[in-house]
């Protein structure tokens, strides 16, 4: 499944402009070290954390998505930056539980 | 024997804070990892440190899964990314060129002020790329980890650790101070 067919399906909003990725898994932290130490290439990272510096970590761990849990509200600057990086930025106004009880329902797991 | 590729693993990790201190006297920042944080001064000779931030981070070595080499970042602080906030820094000038070539440049630090004078070791931020190259699909992308001494006026650069600062509250944080 690709990140735009994830975000069609979920009716995720995208905040910010990305080319669509194959999603190889899922990782849920709310810790930029632990994505940085565990996270795989082509990842979603579901996390409630918006400040812009989760976006250089996404592009570090080349992960294929960041979803903003919990109606969280982003700022400007993250969805600047993640637009110059071509870092997808999607969000949801559901609790990170019921989001991945979703998507492992759709099939996808920690890789 | 041919020479190793290398297929490089995290390992060793361990969880703790990237202290960042400036001493009120001389007004020099010091900079290491530690695994507790901290928050009081404390005096050290002629020095009077004050901690100005504490970051939760973490260490780790790589090692080769094929032939068993081993490299420690055990002196390592950090990576930063430039936010492109001085146009004649060398790492501003690099970063545009390396973008053309779809390569991303993030900043290494070792610790400070020992790094600033010491560029820290060219193979270790190499082996260090390659190790973050390999943990990505390179068709799209690529990084390259740079040594912080090329940022020449330190005092100005308004670039980001990929620490987590101030994300001990989940509430957004408000703007950082800058740090130099
Ligand atoms: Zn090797
Ligand atoms: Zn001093």
């Amino acid at each position: 499944m690709t990140t735009q067919e994830l975000t069609d399906l979920l009716g995720l909003k995208a905040l910010s402009t990305f080319e669509p990725r194959e999603i190889t898994g899922v990782f849920i932290s709310d810790m930029l070290s632990d994505v940085m130490a565990g996270a795989k290439s082509g990842n979603l990272w579901i996390t409630v954390q918006t400040h812009k510096n989760i976006v250089p970590a996404a592009n570090l761990v080349d992960a294929s998505a960041v979803i903003v849990t919990n109606g969280k509200q982003v700022p400007e600057e993250t969805i600047e930056l993640a637009n110059k990086h071509d870092i997808a930025i999607l969000w949801t106004e559901s609790q990170t539980f019921e989001l991945v009880g979703r998507l492992y329902s759709l099939g996808l797991a920690t890789q | 024997m041919a020479e190793c590729a290398h297929t490089w693993n995290m390992t060793n990790r361990q969880f703790g804070f990237a202290v960042f201190e400036r001493c009120s006297h001389c007004r020099i920042i010091r900079a290491y990892y530690a695994e507790q944080d901290s928050w009081d001064d404390y005096k050290e000779g002629e020095h009077h440190w004050s901690i100005v931030e504490n970051a939760q981070t973490f260490r780790f070595d790589l090692e080769c899964e094929e032939c068993g080499m081993y490299v420690s970042y055990d002196d390592f602080l950090g990576l930063l990314y430039c936010t492109s906030c001085l146009d004649d820094c060398p790492v501003e000038i690099l970063r545009k060129k390396y973008e053309e070539d779809n390569t991303w440049i993030l900043v290494g630090f070792g610790f400070l002020p020992e790094s600033s004078a010491n560029p820290y070791s060219a193979e270790k931020l190499e082996v260090l790329s390659e190790y973050f190259n390999q943990r990505r699909d390179t068709s799209r992308s690529r990084v390259k980890i740079l040594p912080n001494s090329l940022i020449d006026k330190l005092s100005l650069c308004r670039g980001d650790f990929i620490h987590d600062v101030g994300m001990l509250s989940l509430e957004p944080p408000e703007e950082r101070k800058p740090l130099f």
